[in-house]
């Protein structure tokens, strides 16, 4: 990727994200309130793409041919690329890089990605169905395998090989729980969790208690993406997409090499940093993909903000918090946020957005980030996505 | 396509597939309140389709009818390549054979489904299950693990290869612990 022009966030915004008594479509009618709410200088006939990131509407809510429906429920009419992108729990960063992509390229000007998953059903069973076949369905998921199982056997095998305590799993729940009590969109903005507390959850698949596990929830958002000569229109502080890295190997967890050694995240991250021209040094805030939190332990160490086996010990010494080395989700994360897959993606860009322009709380502002970080894992680990902005301005 | 490319291994011929009703017929509906269906609608349905009318990979669930564990391995490289396929993802050639796996093993990493289960599986909670290295074989494979409750299980036990029936007929396995 060289020679094309550069392309940046220019703003965005998220709906509520919790159990909510709105449909799939009433979710993208609110993300278009929002989006041109966050966005004022926007106008719908700026917006020539849109690529709208759904994971599973097709067993949510019934409903596929979802990118025309959701231009529809936002009032766009996008006239030169429209598209969904499906990418299991890194749907909306899949939407984001696809606008990337799509603007670098020159085939879109202004596009928007947005991000919608109603995942409360009435009979959950059927949403845990529905996020059991994002495994290997009839070789893996058939037995019962759906996340929490997954990533209870990588944080077994973590604490065998490394050491890692329960103690050192619930400082990640706890900074992120921390964070989004300063995040009125969180899921979980009114609901304190100490340590201790989530010491007493129960367990869910163990070694994992209910606060190791982000949740099933029901939510949307929207971010714009504009070229560099378009930038100005919209914002005084870009959002400059600087690199970006992804990695796919295995399906069925028999072809996963290392339960916890993510080398397809170190590849990914690898090819992130060296299209930036950055190290893991340079990274002043990273919204890591905390599904779990030892997804987010495990991620410190393939991304190398800390070196193999010592993502627990780097949580517990607050070295991933505000005043750290870096920090990390300061939106609150997927454990404090919750995680409506397809929306998981946009909002984190959209904390990276408002981050740069200090729109957020001072409690999760980070001072002065220049460059960020936001990864997103997919279904057992087996698909890494990551992408790094700098500030502009 | 041609239909020969996976040579079938097991002596035996492979039961009539009249005798399988649930491949042929439509699912049915259930006998009263609070029965469980013999087969959950097609798309909630996690287990695998086993009719040959429906996939090639028929004589892996016929094999676990003859007490066999049945993959697939490429001619030309000789991988042995787990879940079985019809093509190789190295060779990228359809000249594969049935091989035999090892049907003991131990438990490499395990936990147990406590909450959240899938549709259908909501009355059998809690299931242990598990990452099994076969004996003598680079494969760790995923399944239920029977035998052993999730609080007295333990990395290193070792289990063996059970095949069972599920209520509409197809066949299928799960690991269980030996003593």
């Amino acid at each position: 990727m060289s020679g094309s022009r550069e392309v940046a966030v220019v703003g965005g915004g998220l709906t509520k994200f919790g159990v909510r008594g709105v449909t799939w479509a009433e979710l993208a009618q609110e993300a278009g309130e929002v989006l041109f709410r966050s966005v004022p200088n926007l106008r719908a006939a700026d917006v020539d793409s849109l690529f709208v990131g759904a994971a599973e509407p097709e067993r949510f809510a019934f409903q596929s041919h979802v990118a025309p429906l959701v231009a529809e429920q936002m009032g766009l009419a996008p006239h030169r690329i429209v598209q969904r992108n499906e990418l299991a729990c890194a749907s909306g960063q899949s939407a984001i890089r696809s606008a990337y992509a799509a603007i670098r390229a020159g085939l879109s000007d202004v596009a928007v990605a947005v991000g919608v998953e109603k995942m409360n059903l009435p009979d959950m069973a059927e949403a845990n169905s529905a996020m059991a076949c994002v495994l290997d369905r009839p070789w893996d998921a058939a037995h019962g395998l759906t996340a929490p199982p997954f990533f209870a056997m990588v944080a077994q095998r973590h604490m065998l090989e490394h050491g890692t305590t329960e103690e050192q799993l619930a400082a990640v729940s706890e900074k992120n729980h921390r964070f989004a009590n300063a995040n009125p969109v969180a899921q979980f903005y009114e609901k304190r969790f100490d340590r201790e507390k989530l010491l007493r959850l129960p367990m869910v698949a163990p070694p994992l208690r209910l606060g190791d596990c982000s949740s099933m929830t029901d939510g949307a958002g929207a971010v714009v993406l504009a070229a560099e000569e378009r930038v100005r229109e919209f914002t005084d502080v870009p959002a400059w997409i600087r690199g970006s890295g992804q990695y796919a190997d295995f399906h069925n967890l028999a072809n996963m090499a290392s339960l916890t050694d993510w080398t397809g995240l170190t590849r990914a991250s690898r090819e992130a940093f060296r299209s930036a021209g950055i190290g893991p040094g340079d990274v002043d805030l990273a919204e890591l993909h905390d599904c779990f939190s030892i997804s987010e332990v495990i991620e410190y160490e393939a991304i190398g903000f800390c070196g193999p086996g010592e993502g627990g010990q780097f949580a517990a010494d607050g070295r991933s918090g505000l005043g750290g080395d870096v920090v990390v989700n300061p939106r609150g994360g997927l454990l404090g946020c919750g995680h409506p897959l397809g929306a998981t993606g946009i909002a984190q860009a959209v904390e990276v957005s408002d981050q740069f322009a200090h729109r957020v709380d001072p409690a999760r502002q980070v001072p002065d980030p220049e460059w960020a970080m936001v990864h997103n894992l997919s279904g057992s680990a087996n698909v890494h996505s990551l992408m790094v902005y700098e500030r502009g301005g | 396509m041609s239909g020969a490319v996976v040579e079938v291994v097991p002596r035996k011929r492979p039961r009539s597939r009249k005798a399988k009703p649930s491949t042929a017929e439509p699912a049915q509906a259930p006998a009263a309140s609070g029965d469980r269906p013999a087969r959950l609608p097609y798309l909630l349905d996690l287990y695998p389709a086993e009719s040959p009318a429906q996939t090639r990979l028929a004589p892996f669930f016929d094999g676990l009818r003859e007490g066999r564990f049945l993959t697939t391995r490429c001619r030309k490289d000789g991988r042995v390549l787990w879940p079985p396929r019809i093509v190789c993802p190295t060779c990228h050639t359809s000249d594969l054979e049935w091989v035999d796996l090892p049907q003991t093993g131990r438990i490499y990493a395990f936990s147990a489904i406590l909450a959240g289960a899938p549709s259908g599986l909501e009355g059998e909670l809690p299931r242990v299950v598990g990452l099994v290295e076969l004996d003598g074989s680079p494969l760790r494979i995923f399944g239920r693990i029977q035998g052993v409750e999730w609080a007295a299980c333990r990395i290193g036990m070792r289990v063996r290869i059970e095949p069972f029936e599920l209520p509409d007929g197809r066949a299928y396995y799960a690991f269980r612990v030996v003593s």
